[in-house]
């Protein structure tokens, strides 16, 4: 890339020679050197043009926001008193109350009943299309279509699947003599049942991502393994999974992201009950902001998943850049 | 191809008899699963189209009877549904346009550019990608506050105007696989930098703006959390904050509820399957290096 750009001022300065100052040909080192200069000079400056609207609107949209946050998240604020400084009192006031760690866990254990299950469903719909067999393709886009589906209107219709009377879920399940389960209003049945919509909603995309790591494992590898006589199981171990590992790192990243994010399907479904049962994080954020206006204390706590979610980032980071040891390009 | 002698085509076949069972089991699961993966919207569709009084008393998969139209019109005459379908359509747009250019111009720089700081605010970009929302939609609200935005299409817009890292990410990584030759051979002809973008680049970079275009209008359309904040009456009211008021206030009355949610699915619905090459190659492109 670099030597390209190189090359070609160079060039340009060889066969075209009228374009630069009068007086020089483009033979001495000195006028390249200049002209070089300039060239990247005027590069520059065009680069900034380009970058400049998406520049300012993360500055204005992102950082700067991110800044305030912080700053925020040391005051009082109720949005129409004015704001005062209180140090680490909202941090304190997080670290004290029982809801903020319930809601805290129950984001967590959202976490767990979500992602193994949705990656190992993944995993194992992404192997079986992973074949040339007709249809397969119709397959493949049938099951990512959930992907794409508005989460407040999809939450909706969950909702009346979920019907505990007249619901489609309830209905098949009566004819294996299964009756009358509540589903959203049991405080032990609705984090597991958001969950599962999540997994319905997007098992499809991460087959889709795992589906093109697995068409990126050369054939030859299958082949000797074959040869060798290694038994499918040992394969998926030996091969498969390893040479998978980056795009199962991307998806186990995107995956943690999203569920701390999760806000849209339980705002329809539940709204956070019954009780606090899935009241998740975000949620809670939202209603202290949003609802009670605890702005300076909301950010405080919007600063406190950030970190979260930065350290599991670099964690996960960590251990997967211990274990990606394959590089077959 | 290979000629076989008789004892290898027989025991060819036979593999492929011994197959079949497998074959079938695949075709019997895969079934199952694409169903499940479908049902809901077949049963919005479904229960859209009923009468009332069919909701209660017979079972979620019965044929409607008689059927009717009558759930779609009641949505679309109350709730200002017809317009929270235009102030989508608005907010869509928009926002589609914005990322599609902004990222395109920054994409360019970051692929073909060289510029001090380049790699930095590159790396700057990729990581605000992991900021989530709900980090900056109290300072967003307060700024769109103070600049008098609230409750218009300038608050909804503007800040999803400029282009996401996504966006850019993905443009880059489309811009790194085309070849630099043939700007290089237009700037020997003496074409600037606008002219190599809008002749060169943008003519191979159509299915790419495709992708694009596609992914931000979906996002655009399916956005709930921040027109929830930032809307509250119904001259700017979008789709998705239209029917969480309306399961306010229609809770349980499923034909409406249905009708108004595939008012909001339908539409992706066809776009998915129109546009799935599009959809999928966003997949190819962002998850790897």
């Amino acid at each position: 890339m670099r030597s390209q750009q190189t090359n070609r001022s160079f060039t340009k300065s060889k066969r075209n020679p009228l374009d630069g100052s009068p007086q020089d040909g483009g033979v001495s080192h000195l006028s390249i050197h200049r002209r070089l200069s300039r060239l990247l000079k005027r590069e520059t400056w065009e680069a900034y043009l380009f970058l400049s609207p998406s520049l300012i609107g993360l500055l204005v949209f992102t950082l700067l926001p991110v800044a305030a946050v912080a700053v925020l998240s040391f005051y009082d604020w109720g949005l129409i008193s004015d704001p005062h400084f209180i140090g680490l009192q909202n941090y304190t006031k997080i670290l004290q109350n029982p809801v903020v760690s319930h809601s805290l866990i129950v984001t967590c254990w959202f976490m767990v009943l979500n992602i193994p299950l949705q990656l190992i469903l993944a995993m194992a719909l992404a192997m079986l299309l992973n074949r040339k067999l007709p249809g397969v393709g119709l397959f493949r886009v049938l099951y990512a279509v959930p992907w794409m589906a508005t989460p407040i209107a999809l939450g909706i219709v969950w909702q009346w699947i979920f019907d505990p009377s007249y619901g489609a879920l309830n209905n098949f399940l009566a004819i294996f003599g299964i009756h009358n389960i509540q589903w959203l209003s049991s405080q032990q049945l609705a984090l597991p049942s958001i969950a599962g919509v999540t997994i319905w909603q997007s098992v499809g995309y991460s087959m889709l991502f795992l589906l093109a790591g697995l068409q990126g494992i050369p054939e030859y590898l299958y082949e000797s393994a074959e040869i060798d006589g290694a038994s499918p199981i040992s394969t998926f171990f030996t091969i498969t999974l390893p040479l998978l590992n980056p795009t199962l790192f991307f998806v186990l990243v995107t995956e943690v992201i999203n569920s701390f994010q999760i806000f849209d399907i339980v705002y329809a479904m539940t709204k956070g009950g019954p009780g606090d049962s899935t009241n998740v994080f975000t949620f809670y954020i939202y209603r202290q902001a949003f609802e009670f206006f605890h702005t300076g204390y909301a950010a405080a706590l919007s600063m406190v998943l950030f970190l979260i979610l930065i350290v599991v980032t670099l964690a996960q980071a960590l251990y997967f850049r211990k274990r990606i040891v394959y590089d077959i390009s | 191809m290979a000629v076989l002698s008789e004892p290898q085509r027989i025991s060819q076949r036979r593999r492929f008899l011994q197959r079949i069972p497998g074959y079938v089991i695949w075709y019997v699961v895969m079934i199952i699963g694409a169903f499940i993966s479908i049902f809901p919207y077949l049963l919005a569709l479904l229960t859209s189209l009923k009468p009332r009084n069919q909701i209660f008393s017979s079972s979620p998969w019965s044929l409607p009877q008689p059927f009717t139209w009558q759930n779609y019109l009641d949505v679309l005459q109350k709730n200002h549904f017809v317009d929270a379908i235009f102030h989508t359509m608005i907010y869509a747009t928009f926002v589609t346009i914005g990322q599609i250019i902004f990222s395109t111009l920054a994409a360019y720089a970051f692929a073909r550019m060289r510029f001090p700081g380049r790699d930095t605010i590159f790396w700057l970009y990729l990581a605000t990608m992991m900021v989530p929302n709900i980090v900056t939609l109290i300072p967003l609200f307060i700024l769109v506050k103070n600049l008098g935005w609230i409750d218009s299409y300038l608050g909804l817009i503007i800040p999803n105007l400029f282009g996401t890292p996504y966006g850019i990410f993905l443009m880059r990584q489309f811009f790194l696989a085309i070849p630099a030759d043939l700007e290089n051979a237009a700037r020997l002809e003496g074409a600037n930098t606008l002219q190599i973008m809008w002749e060169i680049i943008l003519p191979l970079s159509r299915p790419i703006i495709a992708t694009l275009g596609i992914i931000t209008a979906v996002n655009t359309w399916n956005d709930f959390l921040w027109p929830l904040i930032i809307t509250y009456s119904d001259d700017v009211k979008v789709l998705t904050v239209s029917i969480g008021a309306f399961q306010s206030l229609h809770n349980a009355e499923w034909n409406l509820m249905m009708a108004a949610t595939f008012i909001i699915l339908g539409p992706l619905l066809i776009l998915y399957f129109v546009f799935q090459k599009q959809i999928v190659r966003s997949i190819h492109l962002s998850g790897f290096k």
